[in-house]
């Protein structure tokens, strides 16, 4: 335990449970492009095998580095080559499944969100950790509601709505930690929650009837109480709107997701074969490269987006559960490490990064089982993808950065 | 520096409730994966061993193609396509069956096995739908597979329309025809929604027009139980149904189509063009020899495309857009107006040698077609009887450069951007064009002698020829070349696809005068007893026309004719240009006057009444 021994060390549960995570995946990688007949995929465990190496490299030059580069100017500097890339990708981006997500240089692609995703959370901790913060005032809320809004509608306009709600979860997340009294929060994500009952009667007049309670029972001035309801009629408004401007893909993705069986050929068919993977693994898994949903290409995406529903199949509950375990572990250390950080800015950082991982994990897994719509987010770690290993590896080193340097002011 | 030197207040309750909200996130997963993998997890086991589910894709209709007066020129048939699940249980559990059934297979449905095994092996990567192995199968083989059905895993019949061309090879290079999408074209990145073994337009109207012809698959998604047969539809209450693709109807008028392509002799090679020269509507595309488009929809074997694509005539070849010939005479009224317009000649003017059967430029004696000569004329004779001597001298006169400035002004080098794929450029070289070829300098003020007659490296295709005819029918505005006269997608036009009255084309400054010469000299070619076009003469309908026999490096002279009428306000633009037939006036002349004797005169015609019968 480093940061008992108060040493300048790693923390080594973290290391270790990412590195496992990293191991564990590369075998699925393997296992589920062992069957297919498409010769082009059946070296894909090597290529992410090399990646580990470069990305084991990137964590560790930035755990080396000092977190304190990357305080002040640096912070507007990465975060403008964030959004210059993300801008950059309306243009001239790869088309993938009805939306432009990537840029690519000769055989590497790159998706651009994830530079955004780490520019943001720098960006917001050098906001959240000036002195004399008062959240409770608009003001001081508007540069980071700002900071995270941007990246988000740019990434929402690609349109990857799963991404962009990345953004949202960095930002309640760091202001949260920051400081952000729990009645604020609500306040702030009042439009979330109102554009998700809007779409069940019952849930809105609920939440109508919540929200007015709290406000009238707060003791704040007119003006900021005016303020959040105008926000919420608007959104109320705006929300059929925007979900008859929705992109067809984004709407059936929805939709599929309250009713899989409503679109049976396309994410119905992903999620219905995604459960039958999973629960046919049953308590002790089908046994390692013997899956046999993932061998008759049942499981779409199964090395990318779906390689958890190959490790349900093939390892069962004890194996799923396992792997999840390690996740939790993973968030754990972070939010730990987060809370040790004796300087804000460092505490913000750690909170921001690790917040990442928790959605992401969350939203991947619970896809798989049914539990959230298919998004195309991959599963940190685990999913095959050379720069998506890079990013959740620089992450991590930005993390033990922190927890290498956490007596530091 | 702006960091804190303290510690976050109340750090310690925010790290706890997190770190509690998160734990709780992750005890849900936990208990989501308990529930389905221990506690339900024989129901899903037994889904994943015993039930598999399917995806079938019901086939959309191509969309129907009419002529510009409804008749049906392309549309669909109901047929039988005989498939092979390559996953079915049968061949998961004992993989030996598969090479058996498609072995038996091979005899039933008259395939080598081979073929058929390679085919499985590649489709089968690609998607887990089921392989389309033969199309159009007959009535007694799909009984025969029925009625053995249960000897046959994996092996069903499909209901797919197939696309049909009633009229048989007529305008076949027009229309184009369908084929299963290629290796090549399913790497392109627009055709992702394409799977191996669709059906996608290969050539002409269908490639042009794919995205409107092509619908949208529908789907049904069947459970098929461990012996490998249907058992429930589970999307039976909604399956996606397909729809049919937009109807075309197109500018085409069938009957002066059949009229063009019934003027040719049997085994002519050549192509006829006509067009409205006011709107850029084409009225009948050509192309001889036709091959049968509904070959292909059935997929066409090996040595049969083998034959179709290399064989001696090259049938596929659309000669109308994608092959570029020397223009010879045809080219004449455009130098005669190139010299109006410059202000080499007037009319009235005639040059100091009379055409004697040659003329001596240089050390180089250029020969007319006339050995015994035409005599002194001016333009409108020298145009009627084609004088090869009067343009060699006004050649001279107006020097390359003017020529090729004229003819960059009337864009013949450029494609006529008719609305069909692989459309090939036409060449009028100027003086840079030599420099490059043959280094500055290094050529012969001769090649002016003959870009004037049409000879030398001067190309152009039938539908440019077309297009540059009616430039002077309608008195100067470049109309761009089109066959859909309308898109008609639900029952509605799709609006922004055919240029409007008004944007026809772009026009080009030509004053009126030249033009009238110009068109006075073509009316003679058709209408004076010596002019060279008499036999495309039409009763009571004023033509004005140019004949022209092009010599080539590929044996006989070329004939080609253009024409327009009636000369008054022209309706029809027309452009014939035969294969090594010799002269104009013989063998692409009276090839024209069948086309406008079925525009002008139709009455006799019965076609229309015998095929929408």
């Amino acid at each position: 335990m480093p940061l008992v021994r108060g040493t300048g060390d790693v923390d080594r549960p973290l290391l270790l449970v990412t590195v496992l995570l990293a191991l564990i995946g590369i075998a699925f990688v393997f296992s589920a492009t062992s069957m297919t007949s498409a010769a082009a995929e059946h070296g894909l465990y090597l290529k992410q095998l090399i990646w580990l190496v470069v990305a084991l490299a990137g964590g560790a030059l930035a755990a080396a580095v000092p977190y304190r580069i990357y305080v002040g100017r640096s912070a507007w500097l990465l975060y403008a080559m964030g959004l210059g890339l993300l801008v950059l990708t309306l243009f001239i981006g790869h088309v993938g499944l009805g939306a432009q997500r990537w840029l690519g240089w000769g055989p590497l692609k790159f998706q651009p969100s994830e530079l955004a995703k780490v520019a943001t959370v720098v960006l917001l901790a050098n906001f959240l950790s000036e002195r004399k913060l008062d959240l409770t005032q608009l003001r001081s809320l508007a540069k980071p509601l700002l900071a995270a809004g941007v990246p988000f509608l740019l990434v929402l306009k690609q349109p990857d709505l799963g991404t962009s709600v990345t953004f949202l979860t960095i930002l309640f997340t760091m202001l949260y930690w920051a400081g952000l009294p729990l009645f604020y929060l609500f306040l702030l994500l009042s439009p979330v929650i109102n554009v998700a009952a809007s779409f069940f009667l019952p849930a809105w007049i609920l939440f109508a009837a919540v929200l007015s309670a709290v406000l009238y029972r707060s003791r704040l001035r007119l003006a900021p109480i005016l303020f959040v309801v105008a926000i919420n009629l608007v959104v109320g408004i705006v929300t059929p709107q925007v979900w008859n401007h929705l992109q067809p893909y984004q709407r059936q993705r929805i939709a599929t997701f309250l009713d899989p069986a409503a679109d049976p050929y396309g994410a119905g068919y992903q999620i219905i074969q995604s459960k039958i993977a999973i629960g046919s693994g049953q308590a002790l898994g089908k046994g390692f490269l013997h899956g046999s949903q993932k061998a008759l290409a049942f499981l779409p995406e199964q090395h990318t987006d779906f390689i958890f529903s190959v490790v349900g199949e093939e390892t069962g509950f004890f194996g799923a559960a396992a792997v999840t375990v390690l996740y939790f572990i993973l968030i754990y250390r972070g939010i730990r490490i987060a809370h040790h950080a004796r300087n804000r800015f460092a505490g913000l950082l750690a909170v921001g990064l690790t917040s990442i991982f928790l959605y992401h994990v969350l939203v991947n897994i619970c896809m798989t089982v049914g539990l959230a719509p298919v998004t195309g987010l991959p599963l940190p770690l685990l999913s095959y993808g050379g720069t998506s290993l890079l990013t959740s590896f620089l992450q991590v080193g930005l993390i033990q950065n922190i927890a290498m340097r956490w007596r530091e002011y | 520096m702006p960091f804190d030197p303290e510690s976050l207040s109340g750090s310690r309750y925010r790290q706890r409730n997190l770190t509690a909200v998160v734990g709780v996130a992750f005890a849900l997963v936990l208990l989501r994966l308990f529930t389905m993998q221990v506690l339900q997890g024989g129901k899903y086991r037994e889904l994943s061993e015993e039930n598999r589910i399917r995806v079938e894709v019901i086939a959309a209709p191509r969309g129907d193609i009419r002529d510009r007066h409804g008749l049906l020129i392309a549309d669909n048939v109901p047929s039988f396509t005989v498939t092979l699940d390559p996953y079915d249980k049968t061949f998961v559990d004992t993989p030996a069956r598969l090479d058996s059934t498609v072995a038996r297979l091979g005899g039933i449905l008259g395939v080598d096995p081979g073929l058929l095994r390679e085919q499985v092996r590649r489709d089968g990567k690609q998607s887990f739908l089921p392989v389309r192995l033969k199309r159009n199968v007959d009535r007694t083989t799909v009984a025969y597979v029925a009625e053995h059905e249960s000897e046959l895993p994996g092996v069903d019949v499909e209901f797919e329309p197939l696309r049909r061309y009633p009229l048989g090879q007529m305008a076949s290079h027009l229309l184009g025809y369908v084929g299963e999408v290629s290796d090549k074209e399913l790497e392109d990145p627009e055709r992702a929604d394409y799977l191996r073994g669709d059906l996608i337009g290969k050539m002409g109207i269908e490639r042009q027009y794919e995205r409107y012809l092509r619908g949208e698959a529908g789907k049904r998604f069947v459970e098929v139980n461990a012996m490998g047969r249907k058992a429930a539809l589970l999307g039976e209450k909604h399956p996606i149904q397909p729809v049919q693709g937009a109807a075309l109807m197109l500018t085409i008028d069938a009957n002066l189509q059949r009229a063009a392509e019934e003027a040719f002799a049997p085994g002519a090679r050549g192509a006829a063009v006509a067009m409205d020269p006011r709107t850029g509507e084409i009225l009948a595309l050509a192309s001889k020899p036709n091959y049968d488009p509904n070959e292909f929809s059935t997929g066409i074997s090996q040595e049969r495309w083998a034959v179709l694509s290399e064989g001696g005539n090259f049938p596929l070849f659309n000669r109308a857009i994608q092959a570029a010939y020397p223009p010879g005479s045809t080219l004449k009224p455009f130098v005669a107006l190139a010299g109006l317009m410059m202000g080499a000649i007037q009319p009235g003017t005639t040059f100091r040698e009379t055409c004697n059967g040659a003329f001596q430029f240089g050390r180089r004696s250029f020969r007319c077609w006339k050995p015994e000569g035409h005599g002194t004329l001016a333009l409108r004779d020298a145009v009627a009887q084609s004088c090869d001597v009067y343009f060699y001298q006004l050649g001279v006169r107006l020097g390359l450069d003017r020529l090729a400035e004229f003819m960059k002004r009337i864009h013949v080098s450029d494609r006529s951007g008719i609305d069909l794929p692989q459309e090939r450029r036409g060449l009028f070289p100027d003086a840079a064009w030599y420099d490059k070829r043959y280094g500055a300098g290094l050529w012969s003020r001769g090649l002016v002698l003959n870009l004037a007659i049409g000879q030398g490296e001067t190309s152009l295709t039938p539908i440019k020829l077309a297009q540059l005819t009616a430039l002077i029918a309608n008195g100067g505005i470049m109309v761009r070349p089109h066959v859909i006269r309308e898109i008609e997608e639900d029952g509605r036009p799709v609006a922004g696809l055919i240029p409007s009255q008004d944007s026809v084309g772009t026009r080009i400054d030509l004053p009126a005068a030249p033009l009238a010469s110009v068109r006075a000299a073509m009316e003679a070619v058709v209408a004076d007893e010596h002019g060279t076009g008499y036999s495309a003469k039409v009763e009571s309908v004023r033509v004005a026309g140019k004949t022209g026999t092009a010599q080539n490096p590929h044996g006989n002279d070329h004939a080609l004719f253009i024409c327009f009428a009636p000369v008054e306000n022209p309706r029809i633009a027309v452009a014939v240009l035969v294969e090594n037939a010799g002269h104009g006036s013989t063998a692409a002349a009276p090839i024209a006057q069948k086309v406008l004797q079925a525009f002008f005169h139709p009455e006799a015609d019965t076609l229309r009444a015998v095929a929408t019968r």
